[in-house]
């Protein structure tokens, strides 16, 4: 039976693991978090000279900006087009490549690659081949549309692009979620008579649903704060059509120096991810021991 | 213990790697934002200035491309709380106003630096209520470049202003059977470097916002309602795009070079990149920025960059000093189109010749001269913001029908808005 004292030993211990993370996570995490916080409420100069209580100012100030509701709005356009695209398309590959085959390893190969492609020169891949109205693109579709100089399709390109980058890590989720499930119910359900339609959908589907929630989750946080594909391939525009949260927070924090912009954003990002951690954390506590 | 260790000094050393910067003491870094052509001359200016005047003072000239202009903006701003700021970094006048208010700016009067020898109105350009902030270097005007083979066969001379634009635009422009354009008479969405000719040549002089400009202190009142310039501007603006050869993009160079609009407006130092994108498909012309209506008589600003200097010393004054020689400057001039900074250039006998057998770079040089100097620049908080605002305000009226004074009184409250903003947090007299 354990003593109080060793139950101090046993967590002095455990406080020493923990502190190296700790350290970090206060002085990476929570303190500009707390930091970022009170700004919000300050009168901040560009200098980072405190100048006094700002009161709900900041928050008025920024919302009062037409841009920043439009980025929200932005984002959210963003997050329809990228999410059912995203998990259509990831889905589909997963689902065709599902069994292994002899030949199939190319196609898995094909899968993975975006994943082996940095950010910033697959946005700039991107950017040259929809660049004009004499694009690769629409020479390949035989389509007279200046992509990045409309505001509509500037988005959906932007999407695009999201999805390649997305691509490559949640097809192998889904991927090795499909080929974990017990062959023995595969094999049972093939003795019965259900062919491949009835297992996919009575079976498999529904095996791997957890992982899918996962990469929804996954996709849905990325596309929430998009920001370098937009810095590269659209910088914003055209007409300031594709600035989304995080572009808005980049253009007031580092390029305006606003530094009241900067925390408010800060503040309100913050609780959104809190919303969005507390939705995942209750899908955990049901879901994730069957991953 | 030991795993604690670890990480913490691993954490140590990356911080300290990240402070890093060792700065040898005889190199001046100078971060610019110059590519293509003009990253070649100034690579060959520097290798110049490091093996002559360098190298009897033993000093070398290091040259940092950071992106484009405001991107320099942005990493100046972010080095200057790691004391990680370069000598010497080339910004426009969108990086003035921050500039203005830092306290580790060196500006050129601090520093020394012998202004004399430059043209007044690129001094005007760059002046401030703390005198010269920085040194005029890269200068340059805005031009229209029009399709000249187009423009020659349709027996036109370019428009002196927007409304004679208008009235050659079915000349210039180009319809196929069917009624689509083939050829737009003018591509681009005019924004806050055109507006600052068409609404700052109105009247002889006009401003976008008070203190000149934003030159002198902090700018609080936007002019462009309560001066009438904006809605000036907008009514001959739209009535050119009812056309319906005028096309919306930010993409004009392209539309230009390929043949498809007929002018564009843009930087005079873009002459090397326009030649070189057109590729001799066509005859190139370069004329004056055409005028909003008969009394916008002011010309245009100087636009371009300067050298904003962080650090004071012998050896950077001895920099700024060859740069602004007159040989320098002729150099730089002929090859990158931009306007000679220094005053005595403008009476060279070789540089005048350069003029006269290259037009296309004369037309900057002309209208520079022609302009009221005091036409300048604007100096305001969230350039970037603004600039695009101007843009989908323009394409809103012209492309949506949005009611002008609409847009007028929207595009003013969005500059009053950034200018109160920016005032609440940084204006010392409250």
């Amino acid at each position: 039976m354990l003593t109080l004292s060793d139950m101090r030993t046993e967590n002095g211990k455990a406080y020493v693991l923990l502190m190296p993370s700790l350290i970090l996570a206060v002085m990476f995490s929570f303190y500009p978090l707390v930091k970022s916080v009170a700004g919000s409420f300050l009168t901040i100069s560009q200098q980072g000279e405190v100048r006094g209580f700002a009161g709900l100012m900041n928050y008025i100030s920024l919302f009062s900006d037409p841009a920043f509701p439009a980025s929200i709005r932005h984002t959210l356009l963003f997050i329809l087009m990228f999410l059912p695209l995203n998990t259509a398309l990831t889905l589909l590959a997963a689902i065709l490549t599902r069994r292994k085959t002899r030949w199939g390893g190319i196609a898995e190969y094909i899968f993975f690659m975006p994943m082996a492609v940095s950010l910033s020169s697959l946005s700039l891949i991107f950017r040259e081949m929809f660049r004009g109205r004499v694009s690769v693109i629409n020479q390949i579709l035989d389509t007279d549309i200046a992509w990045l100089d409309s505001p509509g399709t500037a988005l959906l390109v932007l999407a695009f692009l999201g999805v390649f980058l997305d691509f490559g890590i949640d097809y192998i989720l889904l991927l090795s979620s499909f080929r974990r499930i017990d062959r023995n119910i595969l094999e049972a359900a093939a003795l019965d008579g259900a062919g491949n339609l009835r297992t996919l959908i009575s079976i498999e589907l529904p095996e791997i649903r957890t992982m899918l929630s996962v990469t929804v989750f996954l996709a849905a946080k990325d596309a929430l704060l998009i920001s370098a594909p937009v810095m590269i391939l659209t910088q914003g525009g055209p007409f300031r059509s594709t600035e989304t949260i995080m572009y808005y927070y980049y253009l007031e924090a580092f390029r305006s120096g606003n530094r009241g912009a900067e925390s408010t954003i800060t503040t309100l990002i913050t609780i959104i991810a809190v919303i969005i951690m507390a939705m995942i954390a209750s899908r955990r506590k049901n879901d994730w021991k069957n991953i | 213990m030991k795993r604690i260790i670890l990480p913490v000094l691993l954490v140590l050393a990356l911080a300290s790697l990240a402070a890093g910067g060792n700065r040898e003491e005889n190199t001046i870094t100078v971060w610019h934002q110059f590519t293509g052509v003009h990253s070649q001359v100034f690579d060959s200016i520097l290798d110049s200035f490091n093996e002559t005047t360098g190298k009897e003072l033993g000093v070398t000239v290091e040259g940092v491309y950071q992106g484009a202009a405001n991107d320099v903006l942005t990493k100046v701003k972010a080095a200057a709380g790691s004391s990680g700021l370069p000598d010497i970094a080339a910004m426009d006048a969108t990086s003035c106003l921050d500039m203005k208010m830092s306290d580790y700016l060196v500006t050129a009067d601090d520093a020394g630096i012998d202004t004399s020898v430059l043209l007044p109105a690129a001094v005007r350009a760059f002046t401030s209520e703390r005198g010269l902030l920085a040194v005029p270097f890269c200068c340059s005007s805005l031009i229209l470049y029009y399709n000249k083979t187009v423009f020659d066969e349709a027996g036109v001379t370019p428009p002196r202003t927007i409304d004679e634009f208008t009235a050659i635009a079915d000349k210039v422009g180009e319809k196929d059977g069917d009624g689509n354009v083939v050829r737009y008479a003018f591509a681009g969405t005019p924004t806050t470097y055109e507006l600052g000719a068409f609404i700052g040549a109105q009247k002889g002089l006009s401003y976008m916002v008070d203190g000149k400009n934003g030159h002198f202190g902090l700018p609080r009142k936007v002019l462009i309602e309560s001066d009438g310039t904006f809605r000036n501007f907008l009514e001959h603006w739209k009535a050119f795009y009812d056309t319906g050869y005028v096309l919306n993009t930010s993409d004009q160079m392209n539309e230009f070079a390929s043949g498809r609009a007929a002018a564009m407006l843009n930087s005079s130092d873009s002459i090397p990149s326009v030649e070189r994108l057109t590729g001799g498909r066509f005859e190139i012309g370069t004329a004056f920025v055409p005028m909003t209506d008969e009394e916008a008589t002011g010309g245009v600003n100087i636009g371009g960059s300067a050298l904003f200097l962080f650090t004071s010393s012998d050896a950077v004054n001895a920099f700024i000093e060859y740069l602004l020689s007159d040989e320098c400057q002729r150099m730089w001039a002929e090859s990158t189109g931009y306007l000679p900074a220094s005053a005595s250039v403008y009476e060279d006998p070789g540089f005048l010749s350069f003029l006269e057998e290259n037009p296309l770079y004369r037309t900057a040089v002309d209208q520079t001269l022609a302009s009221n100097p005091e036409v300048t620049g604007i100096w305001m908080p969230s350039g970037y913001q603004i600039y695009h605002t101007y843009q989908s305000e323009i394409r809103e009226v012209t492309e949506n029908g949005k009611d002008i004074d609409q847009a007028v009184s929207d595009m003013a409250a969005f500059i009053q808005l950034q200018l109160d903003d920016y005032n609440r947090q940084n204006s010392t007299a409250q």
